[in-house]
């Protein structure tokens, strides 16, 4: 099944899939509807030597493996300890430029790495992944709100992805539902220090609590790969479908249920379902764009009964040429996503009963051991 | 159900414990009579060399027999200073007359003289291309094993050379047969026939090969055309030996259009043939054709996924039975979703367990 | 914190209560992975990795940046008339007690790739496969002491999976001493398969041998050990591999009879119908 060649398909076969994912309703090549995940099995709490972790093989046989690790650091001192203060105490009150300030400290506290068979850790498209999925974690601030012990300490996370077998697809699907399951089993040490002390901890792991507790609704972020050809979306695509893709997007959905839930009030709304916010968008360069155009029969030079001769030749670089679009001959899909379509792509996410809300859900019934 | 998300199936458990075929679990098992005293050799007995007896799994470095009247195959191999045939791959004896080989569990494709199989372009020489047929190597298609267009069999030009891109280029997918071996195992193909050449109006599937497990194995026929459910025509298949797969909707050839043999012999219909030789344009195709396409590829993924072998019969008996399934099944006929629980159910219904 | 060892000569017993020649629990898979041509999963202890394998195949024209900076063996470049092995190792922050990120270019990460890639190439055929290249990449999930024995043997088991010819397994083991280099102690005990906490404050040893014989393929020894003890190291090393090969080999078996058992592999012909004609 592995084959290092997946990645240049011939005009042939993007022209058909291009065909048949532009259909209503598409046909996607192994058959699934445009909104359903490849199946996968997920287990978690697989390395008893980390806070959490999580493993996840899809049946193509894609693999990855996630493990947190979590480390107590001394919230380092500012220039004006009052940020920290505000931040804790008034919420809102704090001026928005405090805000940004604090929020750059507490960049620092979640360290994550994505490790690609065969790629080196600089590797742009490493860095890239890595980017889309700690900008997930961190984009609105409430992740790195819970690693905060008191005012002098924190928790310091690392997050290390492994990608265990070849990159047959795109892994972006594969590592941000890891990633979301190892958050998931993550638990720290359950704290028996009061206020503002140094901290200590309860040696015992059997009461350690999780980082995101069972009872809440809060559930860490993840990231969907989207994509779209004319105007039908489809979800996690495989390698060959994003190959024809016209746009594709990874879209970060948190659930914000918790910070709301403060009050009475909103503990009703919760009882109906998550709050699901949107956190990021990024855009992914689909590798339909470098794709070699088809050449149409009329100016195939090795087409029909054309005999060889000088002047009747058509020039090989006719095929490099941007011609009109011709049935059945694939053309690299230019320019950009119709605006129509992006907005629907999104919609497609959030909307409640929508993918991401039925992906938690069912990230959130994988047994926690 | 957008997502299915199983427990991992317990046959390959990652981190389990128990181990029942490790009696060597040492640190368990206290054996107190071995004290800390004598060198304590809890090794198994000698690998017997009499493991001819069964027709089990012979493990690299196994020796399989000591007689010399037997000759090495593949997968073994005699050891300097001795005489003994030895396995070096972990797989089942075979034996053609006196010559005794071990065939793997699993490897990849290793070509042989008259195979059939689908590659794709990876590389265009001056003079000949490299393709990828899943072995170990690339294989080498060179200019002048191919069918040139203009109908008649003409001699290769050095146009012909400076265009080479125009008949396959980086990508694109074909059939071929192997032609013949370089020492050194590397296969030269050649496509001068008229079931050969460049594929269009399908898609493709890389599954195993024929190095052994589930795959696609050799059979009395590689490609054959079959009719469709629901109307959809028919549709070619094409299974690589290599384990590339390719599935496309049938496209008549002009003398078949024709309802009469080729008026003029082999020249003639080689002419009308060649026309769409080197084509990469797709014909129209409906799309209940590509529907069912999407189902055959699925049937196919199923197959390998549940460990079955892919040839002609499994192939059209999957097809039918996941028909079936689709039109009992509350989606009807246009759901041709097969993979998961599904595919499991197929190959359940197909091995009649 | 030091290792008591103060208490072995009472009991006999190492601290986690293994007499000196016992390994550690065993427990591998191969096959874990459907994408790959080959994989394994290995524990010895609590030191735990994965391999996955691809080839031989031959690269494409686009070499180069495909495979990071790696410990090749068996001659260089894609025209080579063998095959090049190319391990890649990737140890996981998580993997030991304290998260410590290595990067690609980290020396000892890249001095066990080299020996790696060269153990391999002693017993794969290599010859059987030009211009091909055997790509290797093992992950380290946890650690605790034997890493580059576990390394190898996981390595060994993925190239089984991959139905890489070979002479034979290379299995490995640790092998150590009962007192530090310092205590010069005459009589200390060699121990098989040491821990990480042993392998901190002990001397020892990592050694590989080709299946059964006696060759040694890979001998690393990185703390100072008196000579006359050496020799009963490298002994009890090689014994201990020849009991890692079993273990190996029964997993290999037990994964080929129940590939018989569910028909995916079709049955061997039984020898000893051969002296029927």
């Amino acid at each position: 099944m592995a084959s290092q060649t997946h990645l240049n398909l011939s005009p042939a076969e993007l022209a058909y899939l291009h065909a048949s994912l532009s259909l209503t309703p598409p046909i996607r090549p192994d058959g699934r509807s445009p909104t359903q995940y490849r199946p996968l099995s997920a287990e978690t709490g697989i390395l008893p030597g980390t806070n959490g972790s999580a493993r996840i093989c899809f049946a193509d046989g894609t693999e990855a493996i996630v493990g947190v690790k979590a480390e107590v650091e001394k919230t380092r001192a500012r220039w004006d300890d009052e940020t920290i203060f505000l931040e804790g105490q008034e919420g809102d009150e704090g001026a928005e430029e405090d805000k940004e300030k604090e929020q750059g400290g507490n960049r620092e506290w979640v360290e994550l790495t994505v490790e690609i068979p065969g790629q080196r850790d600089d590797d742009s498209g490493t860095i890239f992944l890595a980017q889309m999925l700690s900008e997930a974690l961190l984009a609105d601030g409430a992740f790195v709100e819970r690693l905060k012990i008191n005012r002098g300490w924190h928790w310091k996370l690392y997050l290390d992805i492994l990608l265990i077998s070849p990159p047959l697809s795109y892994p972006l699907p594969l590592l941000s539902l890891t990633t979301h399951l190892a958050l998931l089993s993550t638990r720290l040490p359950r704290l028996k220090s009061e206020g503002d002390e140094d901290p200590f901890f309860d040696d015992d792991w059997a009461a350690a609590p999780h980082l995101y507790p069972k009872d809440r609704k809060a559930r860490p972020p993840v990231t969907l790969l989207v994509m779209a050809v004319g105007n039908n979306i489809i979800f996690d695509p495989a390698k060959e479908e994003l190959a024809v893709a016209d746009v594709a997007l990874a879209v970060s959905v948190g659930d914000s249920a918790e910070r709301t839930g403060k009050t009475a009030e909103d503990e009703d709304m919760e009882v109906d379902g998550r709050k699901l916010r949107l956190l990021s968008i990024r855009t992914v360069d689909p590798p339909s764009r470098l794709t070699p155009p088809g050449v149409p029969n009329a100016t195939n030079s090795a087409y029909g009964h054309a005999v060889a001769g000088p002047q009747q030749q058509k020039m090989p670089e006719a095929r490099a040429v941007e011609s009109e679009a011709v049935e059945g001959v694939w053309k690299a899909p230019r320019g950009g996503a119709k605006l129509a379509v992006m907005g629907a792509l999104v919609q497609k996410v959030l909307e409640r009963g929508g993918v991401a809300d039925e992906v938690l859900d069912a990230l959130e019934a994988v047994d926690l051991s | 159900m957008p997502i299915t998300i199983h427990q991992p199936k317990p046959p390959r458990p990652l981190l389990s414990d128990l181990d029942p075929y490790n009696p060597l679990n040492v640190h368990d098992s206290d054996s107190d009579s071995s004290t800390g005293g004598g060198v304590d050799l809890s090794l198994p007995p000698k690998k017997p060399t009499s493991s001819l007896s069964h027709s089990g799994i012979v493990t690299p470095g196994e020796v399989i027999t000591s007689d010399s009247q037997w000759m090495r195959g593949h997968g073994t191999y005699i050891p300097a200073s001795t005489s003994d045939i030895t396995s070096s791959l972990a797989g089942t004896i075979t034996r053609t007359n006196k010559l005794i080989s071990v065939r793997p569990l699993r490897a990849r494709y290793t070509p042989e003289v008259g195979d059939l199989v689908v590659g794709r372009i990876v590389e265009v020489q001056a003079k000949r291309w490299r393709v990828d047929v899943g072995s170990t190597q690339l294989a080498a298609l060179p200019l002048s094993a191919i069918n040139l267009p203009g109908g008649i069999l003409r001699k290769r030009t050095e146009t012909d050379e400076l265009q080479i891109r125009t008949f396959f280029a980086e990508g694109d997918l074909l059939v071929a047969e192997v032609q013949q071996l370089f020492q050194d195992g590397g296969a030269v193909l050649h496509t001068r026939s008229l079931k050969y050449g460049k594929l269009r109006n399908g898609v493709f599937v890389a599954v195993s090969g024929m190095g052994g497990g589930a795959g696609v194995v050799r059979s009395r026929r590689q490609v054959w055309t079959m009719d469709a459910a629901n109307g959809a025509g028919q549709v070619d298949v094409i299974l690589g030996v290599n384990g590339y797969v390719w599935i496309s909707k049938h496209v008549e050839t002009p003398a078949e259009v024709e309802g009469k043999p080729a008026p003029a012999g082999i020249t003639n219909m080689e002419e009308n043939v060649s026309a769409t030789m080197y084509s990469s344009q797709n014909d129209r195709i409906e799309t209940e054709t590509m529907r069912e396409i999407a189902r055959l590829r699925g049937v196919i993924t199923a197959l390998v996924e549940n460990g079955l072998r892919v040839d002609e019969e499994m192939v059209v008996r999957g097809y039918h039975e996941a028909v079936e399934m689709a039109m009992l099944s509350g989606e009807g006929q246009d759901d041709v979703y097969l993979g998961g629980e599904r595919g499991e159910q197929l190959a359940a219904a197909l091995t009649g367990k | 914190m030091p290792l008591d060892t103060s208490t072995y000569n009472l009991a006999l017993l190492r601290v986690d209560g293994r007499r000196w020649n016992e390994l550690r629990r065993i427990n591998a898979q191969i096959r874990t992975q459907a994408a790959a041509d080959g994989s394994s999963y290995l524990e010895m202890g609590h030191t735990k990795v994965m391999c996955v394998v691809t080839g031989p195949s031959e690269p494409g024209p686009r070499r180069g940046g495909v495979v990071g900076s790696a410990g090749g063996a068996g001659g260089g470049g894609g025209q080579s008339k063998d095959a090049e092995v190319v391990v890649n190792i990737v140890i996981a922050g998580f993997s030991s007690v304290d998260r410590k990120r290595r990067g690609r270019g980290d020396k000892r990460t890249l001095e066990m790739q080299s020996t790696v890639a060269n153990a391999l190439a002693a017993s794969l055929h290599i010859h059987l496969f030009p211009h091909s290249q055997i790509n290797v990449s093992l992950h380290v999930l946890s650690q605790d002491g034997s890493l580059l024995a576990a390394l190898i043997n996981a390595a060994t088991l993925a190239c089984v999976d991959a139905g890489i010819p070979m002479t034979d397994y290379v299995a490995a083991c640790t092998a150590g001493s009962t007192s530090t280099y310092a205590a010069n102690d005459e009589s200390a005990d060699p121990l098989l398969d040491m821990n990480h906490q042993e392998e901190q404050e002990l001397p020892g040893l990592t050694v590989a041998t080709m299946g059964d014989s006696d060759r040694v393929v890979a001998l690393v020894c990185e703390s100072r050990v008196q000579i006359s003890r050496l020799e009963g190291m490298l002994v009890v090393g090689v014994d201990g591999c020849k009991q890692v090969r079993e273990i190996l080999d029964r997993v290999v078996r037990e994964k080929g009879r129940r590939m018989i058992d569910e028909g995916t592999v079709e049955k061997g012909t039984g020898l000893n119908d051969m002296d029927v004609d």
